[in-house]
């Protein structure tokens, strides 16, 4: 019975998750192809319109359509989002399994520098990255993704101390099959479960980093739209025009707790669900 | 448990601590020294002959090799001492220490009020699981902690502002002109950051609570007849206590780096803006001097952290 009911509650989280993570994907897709107006185009007619039926979201202090450029912000957040990920999977696979699989020595030292690097508050070595590095979106990718990777590198360690020792690994291993083959075939796939919730629940964390960094004008360069920067922009005008807040707000947010929808979806389905 | 197993878990903590540090100082020391931009260039503008860079650098110290300036980079560090910043020409240390108040300030008030109010809504949410205060409660967490502590700063400044007129965001008022002042300008900052981390706090002593509930020794307690409060004072709470002293650590870290942004939203002086401005201005010892401070404070928590739930479960020990 208990199964069912945890079934049922994951089912809820991902429908939930999903309809938020697809309004964004959607306008993501979308802005690919078409824009209703121009997100760079400024127009010193119609500054800071409210929501009308011409600019469903308003307009901004430059005249730019709202919804335009939040189709284009939502691009850059899932774009960003998904390469640093990829970043840090990759990087955690390159330390995180060896480290699991070895043990001893090797495990001790990446362990190490892996938690001295969980010591630097990650907005703190992300910022910093791109202060040396200089603004950009690319560098933004790359300092989230190594700031991530240690994250994922436990991940994968926890997982590969506890797949290692499984019979037909150990088989494997007594046959002399190579390490890195049992490492990437034998051993990586079964680690599929506990990485998939890791990855979702990055993207989410990788975003809320992206946005602050984007506030602070040290991610995404205007004239490019970010939640981040359209947000600090607004600022100034929260009591006048509103929506210039709430619209990207919204974006923002749908994006990042559909990802946690999921990802608590998926532990409830994964770990007690499956379980019991 | 004998008191040799103690004295080696704490020896085998202390040589980790001491390494951690060693490595946080050197990846703080590396970042700023192999990367570009010359420091000695930035200070003296893009006009300066090649002399005047070389005076520099000798001065600064910057023409040493690289192991000799990380060696008395490390003893400065440790003694206080972290050199000059190159924008405001005083020394790193005080500037840092100048803005302190904003910044621990806001971290303090932020982590009392996750004690205070995640610790009651967990204790009522899990005294009956599943019921409409308890899915209320859970959805709220989730959507909390899904907002960036600057979005919520936003919208906390939008609602304060159309409930009364008259809100100072952005004002500030240092604790020796006027403490209530101090406290007040650091309310709304303080609540923004703490919303999520109270939504994840909730969540974590809430399970937790309910894991506790459903175990032998509760139902041991029941049964000799001890009140629901006594059992959850003396049993449940301490029992989860373990687990919440590794959460609150990664929450306290966690207030710091989110301080640094709200700080921006707030226009406070704290060491948010500090940072802004040492890397707008690539000055890069009064930089590495923040990182490395705040890195130390995080390392010192987490060390704090291990000690404490050692003791409150001595079986830790043994690992």
């Amino acid at each position: 019975m208990n199964k069912n009911v945890d079934t049922a509650r994951a089912k809820r989280f991902y429908t939930v998750g999903i309809i938020l993570l697809a309004v964004v994907v959607a306008a993501f897709l979308i802005s690919l192809f078409w824009t209703p107006y121009d997100p760079y185009a400024t127009d010193a007619a119609s500054k800071l319109l409210p929501p009308s039926s011409a600019h469903p979201f308003g307009t901004d202090n430059f005249g730019r359509d709202v919804l335009s450029r939040v189709m284009c912000a939502a691009k850059f957040t899932v774009f960003i989002s998904v390469s640093g990920v990829a970043i840090a999977l990759f990087l955690g696979t390159l330390t995180g399994l060896p480290a699991g699989y070895f043990g001893g020595f090797a495990d001790r030292s990446i362990m190490l520098v892996n938690n001295s690097i969980m010591c630097f508050p990650g907005i703190l070595l992300a910022l910093v990255a791109v202060a040396v590095f200089g603004a950009s979106m690319y560098n933004v990718v790359w300092a989230l993704g190594l700031v991530f990777a240690p994250t994922f590198a436990r991940v994968y360690r926890a997982g590969t101390i506890e797949v290692k020792e499984y019979d037909y690994i150990t088989h494997a291993r007594v046959m002399g099959v190579n390490p890195v083959r049992i490492m990437l075939l034998h051993i990586l796939p079964n680690l599929v479960p506990q990485l998939l919730p890791a990855t979702v629940i990055g993207l989410a964390n990788m975003t809320l980093f992206e946005s602050g960094m984007s506030y602070l004008g040290l991610g995404v360069q205007p004239p490019d739209a970010s939640f981040g920067k359209m947000l600090a922009e607004s600022q100034a005008y929260i009591r006048v025009a509103p929506w210039l807040v709430i619209f990207p707000s919204m974006m923002l947010v749908f994006y990042i707790l559909g990802l946690y929808f999921i990802s608590e979806g998926m532990r409830v389905s994964l770990t007690k669900g499956g379980g019991s | 448990m004998t008191g040799k197993q103690t004295a080696a878990y704490f020896f085998r903590k202390a040589v980790e601590l001491l390494a951690t540090l060693l490595l946080v100082s050197l990846f703080t020391f590396l970042a700023f020294s192999v990367i570009p931009g010359d420091t000695a260039r930035v200070m003296l503008g893009a006009n300066a002959t090649a002399e005047q860079v070389e005076a520099l650098r000798a001065e600064l110290g910057l023409d040493r090799p690289l192991p000799v300036r990380y060696l008395s980079w490390l003893g400065g560090a440790f003694t206080g001492n972290l050199g000059n910043s190159t924008q405001y020409r005083t020394s790193v240390g005080g500037l840092i220490v100048s803005r302190l108040p904003v910044t621990l300030g806001m971290s303090v008030l932020a982590f009392c009020m996750i004690i205070l109010i995640s610790y009651p809504l967990a204790v009522l949410s899990s005294r009956k699981p599943g019921k409409l205060a308890d899915q209320v409660c859970s959805v709220l967490g989730h959507v909390l902690f899904a907002i960036p502590p600057f979005v919520l700063s936003l919208l906390l400044i939008f609602i304060t502002g159309s409930l009364f007129k008259k809100v100072s965001v952005g004002s500030y008022t240092a604790p020796d002109v006027n403490f209530g002042m101090y406290v007040r300008s650091l309310m709304l900052p303080a609540f923004a950051i703490a919303l999520p981390k109270i939504a994840m706090t909730f969540k974590f002593l809430r399970s937790s609570i309910i894991e506790q509930k459903a175990s032998d020794y509760v139902a041991t307690a029941k049964s000799h007849g001890l009140s629901d409060y006594k059992i959850m004072f003396r049993h449940i709470l301490p029992n989860s206590n373990v687990s919440s002293i590794t959460v609150i650590s990664l929450v306290l870290s966690d207030i710091l780096g989110g301080s640094l942004i709200v700080e921006q939203v707030f226009n406070l002086p704290g060491l948010g803006r500090l940072l802004l401005s040492a890397i707008s201005q690539r000055d890069f010892p009064l930089l590495s001097g923040i990182v490395f401070y705040l890195a130390l404070v995080t390392v010192l928590l987490y060390f704090a952290a291990d000690i404490f739930s050692s003791l409150s479960d001595p079986r830790i020990r043994i690992r």
